[in-house]
């Protein structure tokens, strides 16, 4: 019973972390606009939370830099199990028009597994929210494998 | 022998029932959830269910716990088991209407120490994880303490010599019983200002907004719990969720006493009431309206108009108006 509740409860408290690796800004304001009161993400459990240590779903957002990779995986290391990884925007999916460019280490997926691709230059905060409502399942499902 | 056998009886099913542990977790934890709702409402949100708590708390029992290297791990795993057990034991004391579980000559004095170890406990922890932005936030919660501790403290002399008349008491079961005899103490318009001063003083020893200076999660990384992770983390988050009732119930017990039945259920209920409408007036209403304060900003109103409203009791109170 007890496992069963903390299950549930998985799917229904996901804290987010957002790393931007090199973003351009316009996926962060999206990702912001996701929890502001036409949206709300809050009424499904969502909450931007200050530090790794305290998320299940890590947000990246941008190209991934050169500069910014190590910071990036040493910060989703710091992620407890079990952990989602949710790439916003193109940029962390293919590089997007940064593509090619001597200071772009992306796509996220060759150095991480990446549970969501949600794409779009930048998604709607529709497109957001259902990204994220498909980790939580995700997020779900890691929780029961344990 | 029996009777030895039913008392320890009677005294675990206080500290694990009710007034102790299983009281204190559902009802902080609604307190929290209904405080999360009515700020969304009034920001124009839906909110999260008024059970978002309880599944933060299971969902975090549920995850992996990382100790940093750095962190010494004994304190580290402590620490939050120590600021819950000590905020259980304060819950013990507060009266409600006529029924108390534990009660003594002086238990004020007991609760003010009592009120300071989840703090202290929580800087121990903070300060064994090894983190930078713990330190930080180690400073201001201490800064916060100092400053809630100077009126609250004042606040309770002023209650004191009303009910004790020549010599101030320090006895919560006296203070009981005055307001069941003369009714609840806030009628009484010395302790008006009191009131106002600890309704105040509620959200900065909870550390909620504006007064959430030590655990700034957009700029220092939640500060204190920046390395807690798992059920750790999921302790001091019950521990805030029932230093919410606590103190509530600790307002309620000091001004609104007086009011209840005298079946013990039907007092709990009432309480439970009162504690709602506190958490709204004090907590959320003022989390809504308010972004928070820098620390000296914190420091300045407790030990200006916060400790001026209580000083004004204080006076008052001695000279018996």
């Amino acid at each position: 019973m007890f496992k069963k509740l903390i299950e549930e409860s998985t799917a229904k408290s996901p804290w987010l972390f957002h790393i931007n690796a090199g973003s351009c800004n316009g996926c962060d304001i999206e990702l912001v606009s996701v929890l502001t009161p036409r949206y709300d993400a809050e009424r499904l459990g969502f909450k931007l939370t200050g530090t790794p240590r305290h998320a299940d779903i890590v947000v990246v957002t941008g190209p991934v830099t050169s500069q910014s990779l190590p910071r990036v995986l040493r910060a989703i290391s710091q992620v407890p199990e079990p952990r989602c990884i949710v790439t916003m925007g193109s940029c962390p999916q293919s590089g997007n028009v940064f593509r090619g460019s001597y200071s772009v280490a992306g796509p996220l997926s060759k150095y991480v597994h990446v549970d969501v691709d949600v794409a779009g230059c930048a998604p709607k905060p529709e497109a957001v929210i259902d990204g994220l409502a498909l980790a939580t399942q995700i997020l779900k499902e890691k929780r029961a494998k344990k | 022998m029996m009777t030895i056998v039913l008392t320890a009886l009677q005294y675990l099913g206080y500290i694990l029932i009710f007034p102790g542990f299983l009281f204190c977790f559902v009802i902080g934890m609604l307190l929290c959830g209904i405080d999360r709702k009515i700020v969304a409402r009034m920001q124009k949100r839906v909110g999260p269910p008024v059970l978002q708590p309880f599944y933060d708390f299971f969902k975090l029992c549920g995850k992996e716990t990382i100790i940093p290297a750095a962190a010494s791990k004994t304190t580290f795993l402590a620490a939050p088991l120590v600021g819950l057990a000590a905020l259980v034991v304060l819950q013990l004391f507060i009266p409600i209407h006529g029924f108390s579980a534990f009660s003594g000559m002086a238990d004020i004095i007991v609760i003010l120490y009592l009120l300071l170890i989840p703090a202290m406990a929580a800087m121990l922890g903070g300060a064994a994880s090894g983190s930078p932005y713990a330190g930080i936030g180690l400073s201001r919660e201490m800064v916060t303490i100092i400053a809630c501790e100077l009126p609250l403290v004042m606040v309770l002399l002023a209650v004191g010599k009303v009910v004790g008349g020549d010599a101030v008491t320090f006895s919560f079961s006296k203070i009981a019983n005055y307001q069941l005899a003369n009714g609840s103490l806030i009628t009484h318009a010395s302790l008006i200002p009191a009131a106002i001063a600890m309704l105040l003083i509620i959200p900065g020893e909870t550390g909620n907004h504006p007064f959430d200076t030590a655990e700034a999660e957009t700029e220092i990384c939640e500060g204190l719990l920046a390395e807690y992770s798992g059920a750790p983390l999921a302790v001091y988050k019950l521990t805030h969720c029932v230093k919410v009732l606590t103190l509530t119930s600790f307002f309620a017990a000091l001004f609104l006493g007086g009011i209840g039945t005298g079946i013990v259920v039907v007092d709990a209920l009432i309480l439970v009431a009162i504690c709602i409408v506190l958490t709204i007036v004090s907590i959320s209403f003022v989390h809504a309206i308010t972004a928070r304060l820098k620390i000296e900003q914190v420091f300045k109103f407790y030990w200006t108009i916060v400790t001026g409203l209580a000083l004004i009791s204080l006076v008052l109170a001695w000279y018996g108006l």
